[in-house]
């Protein structure tokens, strides 16, 4: 049969006088409009004009035609206006590429008008189009009656239709992945605070409409909501029901921890009834709490007269030695005091409620972390020691920086063992170095709540005012009791708000400044801020950086009017220094507050002084944390480029990292063209952006941006390029990516070249650190599972990437890391005994192989003569040295000994079982990595706690027979994780050997493997693994 | 159908009556109910949906708009003839191979090419020409347009206007005529662009006209911006020169600093 060649005939048909023949040919033209369109869109006047003719019946057949063929030109507003115009003939249901182009448009149109309509003030609010609304309804319904909710529910998130939302959400089937879809959305797409909570809002009510509550969701929502009374009243009556509700309960708690929200979870804490039995329990935690006061009190007064003589007279290392004996003490004090807690019998609801609060206040999971962090430390002290066999001993910066270094790879660990073994060398830092040498012990002892004040005592400033220690390292002491306590300082803010008001030292002053800050983030105390603000008025420039910088801590996020005042004192002062700490802490004050910040952040990126504009850019940056808002990456981007000063160029671009931070794949891409900018300050900027945002990643396009700029011209950018590659390559293994043995091979090199620049070598040395943090345990997370940002870490890295200004605040990374850890608990909020299983080979995922000693440079040399005698002297010398040595053990044994030997009986048994234990498990291990260049098993088992890193959460599995499977499986198996035992009348046993001994342990071991390691490394040669079965 | 097919008919047979009779508006009034009928009837373009009485229909409809294209050159309405030619077509292209060719095809084809020629759309009339197979140009009808355009472009235009006497078919006449009109403007275009002036007698001639009444009205008509004075015909062309452009110094200045502000911002 004959078709048609053109559309000719139909057009001039177009021109017929009768309606019933133009009406022909418009519907047989939309029949063929696909194929002809050319030929029409000739005639494309005579079209409209009949769409316009008024008296013209078929008009929407007209619009049609016009639109159809507007599309076809590409012109696709044209085409959405006469589509609209069609009414009913254009049907949304139509499965042509017409149609879904223009409903598309559609949608994008509706939502950008909906979302203008949104923003803008009332008064000016452009009238919607209601055969738009039409089309998106139609659509939307559409969407809902074909299934496909989630495309309902994103539209509808985008439109700001909480009622078509809602409906989507009640018409599906899955219900609850459908509110999680939306809950995910909200935080990574919904730009608009305020529209985000009404959002939350709904899905709470989503939530509560269940007949079985998810209860952790909720929770979620309700703390990006910040109503803590909802949350007490949930988790109360959890609490109050059978078993595993109290396990959600803890579950919930667990995660609300995880989000680091101080104020909001000690709200919540406040807000749960006292438990009735509450008098017992503070009265034993009183007692306990003085028992240890008491022996802290007199372990320091033997310190003091007992480890003067035996230690160099340096106020640094005396504390050191002087600590061992302190600590046993302490513990023993506390397993005293332990049982009679145990005993005191509780009722089930307050025993409960006392945990929960535990969990709460960070007690229960920082203990457990610390926990985890010490046992499973596996930090390479070799590397530390190579670092600090290459670094000049003149050059302080390189000094100091190994001090970072050593801080860092320890961090939360608590071990010590590399200050204690190079006191000597330790000595030589003096003023600030000092001070950070000392804040480094926060670090290292980070999350140690209890016995935090007793490590640091002998630092700290005496009450008398003259306790003939160094300024610096009291200032430093009391900014690393501010570490130790970080975001969980209700313990110790009293006892440094004394300090602050006791002293008149600048330094001092600055360190306590730093500490009240940190231990009190976020809590917005008034008191505290009136003193940091007195010691800002005394407008000196070491302590005012600093109170500058506390106060943006203390009121991190609460967009408080403080911020004026602190941007008014800015303007008055002429100290760069506090300048730059007050545009810091302002900063911090509108942390994640988005676009109630704007009028602020505009205030200041439009000042004169380039120090408040770059304060201002670190306000975008804080404001829109992980937000991805485009408008903030349009106006960082406009001053990366268009600043006058590097300073301000350099942070914005560096702001990037932050802003994108939830979207880490997209940082390369952005900040790309920076990286290769001819402005070094912009380079620095684009490495660091990339080193926050991909933190941890190990994305290969971050390392392959990275990589060039190690190699930079410009010192100062090679050190920025290599502390960003260790922060994204940080627990990423050779198996998932090969770079990272060429990056520390490339470390390596920087810190044995001798012509290096200090600036690089320091970025190497810092960089080793990074990569090696918190004994390989920890991850840099500035996100928490859910995608909540967490405040510490982000406010912790932002205040880190100042140390571009001032070393001391590179311990602020600290606040960043995160255990990546799997820890199960059971309803006693102990670790039970329990298996599960890594799906993956081990080496995806395992530590870095340990460093093995340059043996073979010997080898190589030629052989020189050797006259007898110099080889006997050669004897002589080594024999002494070895005396030496073992001489110096004795004495620090002896010294402990001395003064608590009951303490040492008690606990002697558990130590030595720990540290074989810990051998044995090393062992293990590396036997296995050995076996596996023949053969790599599939999967292994891991034992709980175990290091799960975020990577490798996907392949965890949980064994089907296991006694104890967790709580809620959908959750991602890492952090904290509660477990339901299916069979519990058996007897629990617990992981208990790491229990009890979380300090006590601690020095011993380092005390162990100090004795140890100098003796393998003299014999050049790592032990040989044990021998063991091979157990797929 | 069958009842609709033989009303169309019947109607049909009224119409040719009336056009028989040169009835022009007659015809033209059942003329356009013709056609509202026509688009009720399926197996036309462009749905050809297949009926027994599909070939009937399409005759009939063929027949029919053959019909309204001569009837239009009769009244002399151009734009009906192209309306009336375009959807009679698709019946001559579109369904060759469904219903025998028709009489009356080569005819209009002629007239079609030579509207074309009258309304100057030269590349639409090769285009037309073209699409002709090659034995539908040795048709009288065909032939007697592509010599006209041959000559019309070789600027022959003398034969152009006694091609008048040897036209084919009785309806050519009015193109013919209307195509010494197009004559004459092409010859008013060229005269304007090679003399500032003309004698009224050389214009005379040059145009073509018998009488200066003639040449007198067509002026009117059709140049009013010629002006006869005494007896010459004066042509005012726009003599005026473009102005020299002038520099746009201060756009440039702008620009040139945006650039250099813009290499100051490079990255």
């Amino acid at each position: 049969m004959a078709v048609v060649a053109s559309a000719s005939g139909l057009l001039a048909m177009l021109q017929e006088q009768h309606p019933t023949l133009k009406l022909h040919a418009l519907r047989n033209l939309n029949v063929l409009v696909d194929n002809f369109w050319p030929e029409i869109s000739t005639n494309i006047s005579a079209i409209e004009s009949l769409y316009e003719d008024e008296t013209f019946h078929e008009r929407q057949m007209a619009a049609l035609v016009a639109s159809k063929v507007f599309y076809y030109l590409g012109e696709l507003n044209d085409s959405l206006t006469y589509a609209l115009g069609a009414g009913s003939l254009f049907d949304v249901t139509e499965d042509t590429e017409y149609v879904q182009t223009l409903v598309a448009k559609c949608v994008n149109e509706y939502i950008s008008l909906s979302v203008k309509l949104a923003e803008s003030n009332d008064s000016e609010t452009t009238e919607m189009d209601p055969r738009l609304v039409a089309i998106v309804e139609r659509m939307l319904d559409k969407c809902m009656q074909e299934g496909k909710f989630q495309q309902a529910v994103g539209i509808s998130l985008e439109c700001r239709r909480l009622d078509k939302l809602e409906e989507a959400i009640n018409r599906s089937e899955n219900a609850a992945s459908m509110l999680s879809y939306c809950l995910r959305l909200s935080q990574t797409f919904v730009s608009r605070r305020e529209f985000r909570h009404e959002v939350l809002r709904l899905l709470v009510k989503g939530y509560q409409n269940f007949p079985q509550p998810d209860y952790l969701s909720i929770c979620q929502c309700l703390m990006f909501l910040d109503e803590p009374g909802k949350v007490a009243d949930i988790l109360d009556k959890l609490l109050k029901g059978d078993k595993n509700e109290a396990l959600l309960a803890y579950q919930v708690a667990f995660d609300l921890f995880e989000n680091e929200y101080q104020k909001f979870l000690l709200n919540v804490r406040d807000l749960l009834p006292e438990p009735s039995s509450a008098a017992s329990t503070t009265g034993i935690l009183a007692t306990n709490g003085r028992l240890n006061q008491g022996s802290r009190n007199e372990n320091g007064i033997s310190a003091l007269t007992d480890a003067g003589p035996t230690a160099m007279d340096s106020d640094l290392t005396e504390p050191l030695l002087a600590r061992h004996d302190e600590e046993v003490a302490t513990d023993a004090a506390a397993a005293a005091a332990s049982p009679a807690a145990q005993a005191e019998s509780r009722t089930p609801y307050a025993e409960r409620l006392a945990k929960l609060k535990g969990i709460l206040s960070g007690e229960t999971p920082i203990s457990l972390t610390l926990q985890f962090l010490y046992s499973h430390n596996r930090s390479d002290l070799l590397i530390l020691k190579t670092i600090k066999q290459s670094v000049e001993m003149r050059n302080s910066v390189c000094h100091s920086a190994t001090i970072y270094s050593n801080a860092l790879m320890h961090a939360g660990t608590t071990v010590d063992t590399f200050l204690r073994e190079n006191l000597d060398w330790l000595k030589r830092a003096t003023n600030w170095a000092k001070f950070s040498a000392t804040a480094g012990l926060g670090v290292i002892h980070r999350g140690h709540h209890q016995q935090g004040r007793s490590l640091m005592a002998p630092y700290l400033p005496q009450n008398g005012g003259t306790g003939g220690g160094s300024p610096y390292s009291e200032g430093g002491a009391l900014y690393a009791l501010g570490l130790i306590h970080a975001n969980h300082g209700e313990g110790i803010k009293q006892f440094l708000l004394e300090s602050l008001r006791n002293t008149s030292n600048e330094v001092i002053q600055h360190g306590a400044c730093l500490g009240l800050g940190l231990a009190a983030l976020g809590t917005a105390d008034e008191e505290i801020y009136e003193d940091v603000k007195n010691v800002l008025y005394t407008d000196s420039a070491v302590a005012g950086e600093a109170a500058g910088i506390a106060m943006g801590l203390l009121m991190v996020g609460t967009a408080s009017e403080k911020a004026a005042e602190m941007l008014a004192y800015a303007h008055d002062t002429q100290h760069e220094k506090i300048i730059r700490g007050l545009a810091l802490g302002i900063a911090l004050v509108v942390y994640g507050r988005e676009e109630e910040a704007d009028t602020l952040i505009e205030q200041m990126t439009r000042d004169q002084d380039p120090i408040l504009r770059y304060g201002g850019m670190y306000a975008l940056a804080m404001a829109y944390r992980g937000t991805a808002n485009n408008s903030a990456i349009r106006r960082l981007l406009h001053f990366a480029v268009s600043d006058v000063s590097d300073d301000v160029r350099r942070t914005a671009v560096l702001a990037l990292g932050f802003v994108l931070c939830s979207e880490p794949e997209q940082t390369p891409r952005i900040v790309s063209l920076l990286s290769e900018s001819y402005n070094a300050h912009v380079r620095y900027g684009a490495a660091m952006a990339v080193g926050i945002s991909c933190a941890g990643s190990g994305s290969s396009e971050a390392i392959s941006l990275l990589e060039p700029l190690t190699s930079d011209a410009v010192d100062f950018v090679r050190q920025g390029a290599l502390i960003a590659m260790a922060m994204v390559l940080l627990q990423t293994t050779e198996a998932r990516e090969p770079r990272v043995a060429s990056f520390r091979r490339l470390l390596e090199k920087i810190i044995n070249d001798k012509h290096e620049e200090t600036m690089s070598k320091m970025g190497a040395i810092l960089a080793q650190g990074i990569l090696d943090a918190g004994g390989r345990n920890v991850a840099i997370m500035l996100q928490s599972r859910t995608g909540h940002d967490r405040v510490t870490a982000v406010v912790g890295m932002a205040v880190f990437s100042q140390f571009w200004y001032w070393y001391p605040l590179i311990y602020f990374i600290s606040l960043s890391f995160a255990p990546t850890a799997f820890i199960g608990l059971n309803e006693e909020l102990r670790m039970p005994k329990f298996d599960f299983i890594s799906d993956t080979k081990p080496s995806l995922f395992g530590y870095p192989p340990s460093v093995v000693p340059p043996a073979a440079t010997s080898a190589v040399k030629l052989p020189t003569a050797v006259l007898s005698t110099s080889n006997r002297a050669k004897v002589r010398g080594a024999k002494k040295e070895s005396e030496n040595k073992s001489g110096k053990a004795p004495v620090q044994e002896g010294g402990a000994t001395a003064s608590s030997t009951n303490a040492e009986g008690s606990g002697d048994g558990d130590k030595e079982s720990t540290s074989t234990m810990k051998d044995k498990n090393a062992m293990d291990i590396e036997g296995g990595v050995e076996k596996k260049a023949v053969v790599e098993p599939s999967s292994e088992v891991l034992s709980n706690p175990a290091r799960v890193v975020p990577a490798q959460e996907k392949y965890i599995k949980f064994k089907e027979d296991s006694r104890y499977a967790p709580l809620k499986l959908k959750r991602a198996p890492s952090g904290f994780v509660m477990l339901r035992d299916m069979t519990p009348s058996e007897p629990v046993e617990l992981v208990s050997t790491d229990t009890p001994v979380s300090a006590g342990g601690a020095s011993a071991a380092a005390a162990a493997t100090a004795a140890a390691a100098p003796m393998a490394v003299d014999d050049n040669e790592p032990p040989p693994p044990e021998p063991f079965e091979y157990v797929p | 159908m069958e009842g609709k097919l033989a009303d169309i008919t019947r109607l049909f047979q009224k119409f040719k009556a009336a056009y028989d009779k040169n009835d022009t508006e007659t015809s033209d009034n059942i003329l356009s109910q013709l056609k509202v009928k026509l688009t009720e009837l399926p197996s036309l373009p462009p749905l050809f949906k297949s009926s027994p009485s599909s070939i009937q229909e399409l005759l009939l409809a063929r027949d029919i708009l053959e019909h309204a294209v001569v009837l239009s050159v009769k009244m002399e309405d151009q734009d009906a003839f192209e309306r009336h030619f375009l959807q009679l077509k698709s019946y001559y292209t579109d369904t060759r191979g469904v219903i025998p060719p028709s009489g009356q095809e080569y005819p209009i084809l002629g007239l079609n090419l030579l509207r074309l020629l009258v309304q100057n759309r030269i590349a639409e009339f090769h285009t037309e020409l073209e699409l002709l197979p090659p034995a539908a140009h040795d048709h009288s009808c065909i032939k007697h347009a592509v010599e006209l355009e041959q000559s019309f472009m070789e600027g022959a235009y003398n034969r152009v206007l006694s091609a008048r006497q040897a036209v084919p078919h009785e309806t050519y006449v009015y193109f013919m005529d209307l195509l010494a009109k197009t004559v004459r403007d092409e010859i008013a275009g060229c005269s304007e662009k090679a003399y500032d002036s003309l004698s009224l007698v050389e214009a005379k001639k040059i145009l073509m006209f018998a009488s200066d009444q003639e040449l007198l009205a067509y002026v009117l008509d059709d140049h009013p911006d010629w002006e006869i004075r005494g007896t010459r015909v004066y042509f005012q062309r726009a003599k005026k020169l473009a102005p020299c452009k002038e520099i746009p110094s201060l756009q440039l200045i702008n620009q040139t600093l945006g650039y250099a502000r813009e290499l100051e911002r490079i990255v």
